[in-house]
């Protein structure tokens, strides 16, 4: 739970994103937090965002897109972005 | 445009201060540009996040929320139930936090009618709010025009459970009463209807129920469809769990896309189709076809489908600019009916609202589905899609991505069974919490 508001009051701080693709990763990171950063990742297996770094996380998201990696769901979303993007949403949630 | 971001930066600063402050700012006259109005009638899963995501997004706005009851009660896990999983109790939320950490005011009323040219939503208790913007989210309501003999009344006793309440424990006890070889028939309407796979997961949860307590029982389901949401998916894990395809499964799905289920005789318990076929059974759940929810219907800002039209990348009624719908009683095909939709369907409308009022640029919408069902209480399937505005009035499925669970294995399975409960925990959170 605290780390939800964690990232909720992040959002709250930086409400006006200084460029357009930044607009961008937040309207998509916004949609990533309806399943993730809950705090109950110490007892669930789902990651908790906000203790990932922008790296780790840019990686992944790749990883995932590029079927480097498994998981039952993150694949097939990936999939849907372009590689820009999914830096961006990863420097997004890396830095609130 | 700087002076503008400043202004903005400033609101939201005001806010994070604190309720004291806020109730301060309350008291300014309307026409304040810096602290415009918005009413959002409906606080279910699209109404308490728009509220919610408007307020974090820009504190300087002004948010009322209207909504008839003091509690909410999820459909999203309430199929679980007939498994024995949980409790009403535990999918029951309130709006206490989006009062107390957001600053939404939460108006516990029932908005009557709109009056869409002097932007004022009237309420039940005589008081009426103004609004620079309107966002409706009504949820659904029910046709009673198909089935003949299944009204309002009628479905007391034959319940749809459709929205989760009395009628869901309805159900269950009449599920749990029937005798050891008893027959359950649900009957589900064509779309587009609330949680395309929702029927399906509801016989898959009845059927775990039954496979241990009576399992000589059936669960005939009469679609008004060719084909369903997951279908391969839940077939498969039919088979597997409930002997799907052989004479003695719990489960049998009939299609009577061509012979649709027209009346209802109460006395006898029957359902007649256009060419007589008649079904009966023990319990009858049956679920009519909705439209959205009536407060809508009556403004004007549904068409003939019943449903309300929009500009997806704004969420604007096509019928009045100042009128934003989401959530079940929006038209966002094809985007499904369900809570995830909804959710994603207000953020992406809570930015383009914030970028109307403050006439800032607009963000391109993203929206993101993920409908997870249980094929038993160790058994997960899901089916997920992006979407994203066409240049013109229409919302493209990225191709190439989405699409049901791949996995199909008991350790995928397993796993997608785990994360069906947490996601369903973490949304109801990120929309009421
Ligand atoms: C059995 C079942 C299982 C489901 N499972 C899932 C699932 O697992 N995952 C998923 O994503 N979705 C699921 N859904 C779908 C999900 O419940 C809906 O898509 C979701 O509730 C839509 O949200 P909404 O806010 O548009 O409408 P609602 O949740 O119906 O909220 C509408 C609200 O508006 C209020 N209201 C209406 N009119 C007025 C008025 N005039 N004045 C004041 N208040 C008013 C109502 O009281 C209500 O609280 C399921 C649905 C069912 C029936």
């Amino acid at each position: 739970m605290r780390r939800l508001r964690g990232i909720v009051c992040a959002l709250a701080l930086f409400p006006v994103p200084a460029v357009r693709g930044d607009l961008s990763a937040q309207a998509i990171a916004m949609n990533c937090l309806n399943c993730h950063a809950s705090g109950q990742a110490a007892v669930s297996r789902l990651p908790e965002l906000g203790r990932i770094s922008t790296a780790e996380l840019e990686q992944a998201l790749l990883a995932f897109k590029y079927d480097r990696r498994n998981a039952t769901l993150m694949p097939r979303l990936a999939k849907a972005y372009s590689d820009a993007e999914l830096a961006a949403v990863a420097a997004y949630l890396g830095r609130h | 445009m700087r002076s503008v971001l400043s202004r903005r930066r400033f609101l939201t600063g005001c806010v994070g201060l604190g309720a004291g402050l806020l109730t301060g700012c309350s008291r300014w006259p309307l026409s304040d540009p810096a602290e415009p109005r918005v009413v959002v009638v409906g606080g279910g899963f699209a109404g308490a996040t728009v509220a919610k995501y408007l307020k974090i997004l820009d504190g300087g706005i002004r948010v009322t929320l209207v909504e008839a009851q003091s509690r909410y009660t999820t459909c999203p896990a309430s199929n679980w139930l007939f498994a024995g999983m949980g409790d009403m109790e535990r999918l029951s939320v309130d709006y206490q936090a989006l009062r107390s950490r957001y600053g939404v005011e939460v108006v516990a009323d029932t908005a009557t009618a709109l009056d869409l040219s002097r932007k004022r939503v009237q309420l039940q208790s005589g008081g009426a709010q103004a609004y620079d913007r309107l966002v409706l989210a009504p949820g659904i309501d029910f046709r009673w025009d198909v089935i003949a003999g299944y009204d309002a009344a009628a479905a007391e006793r034959f319940p749809h459970a459709w929205k989760a309440g009395p009628q869901t424990l309805t159900l269950l006890r009449q599920v749990q009463a029937m005798p050891a070889g008893g027959v359950v028939l649900i009957a589900v309407p064509a779309d587009p209807y609330r949680c395309p796979p929702g029927p399906y997961e509801r016989a898959s949860m009845m059927a775990f129920w039954l496979k241990q307590h009576k399992p000589r029982a059936k669960i005939l389901i009469l679609d008004a469809k060719r084909s369903f949401s997951k279908q391969a998916l839940f077939e498969a894990g039919w088979a597997k769990h409930y002997g799907y395809g052989t004479p003695n499964s719990l489960i049998e799905w009939h299609s009577l896309a061509d012979n649709p289920l027209l009346e209802l005789h109460a006395d006898s318990k029957i359902l007649a189709s256009e060419f007589g076929d008649r079904f009966t059974g023990d319990v009858l759940n049956i679920i009519p076809p909705q439209t959205a929810g009536s407060i809508a219907r009556r403004s004007g800002l549904a068409d003939a489908g019943g449903w309300c039209p929009v500009r997806p990348a704004t969420a604007q009624s096509t019928f009045d600019e100042f009128v934003h719908v989401i959530g079940d009683a929006a038209n966002y095909a094809p985007i499904p009916k369900s809570a995830f939709a909804a959710n994603s369907e207000a953020k992406a409308c809570a930015f383009a609202v914030v970028s109307l009022l403050r006439e800032q640029p607009l963000a391109e919408a993203h929206w993101l589905n993920t409908c997870y069902s249980l094929v038993t209480p160790e058994h997960g399937i899901s089916v997920a899609g992006v979407y994203k505005p066409d240049t013109g009035n229409t919302i493209n499925s990225v191709s190439g991505a989405g699409g049901v669970s791949v996995g199909n294995n008991a350790e995928a399975e397993r796993a997608e069974a785990e994360y069906a409960q947490i996601v369903y925990r973490n949304l109801v959170a990120d929309s009421f919490a």
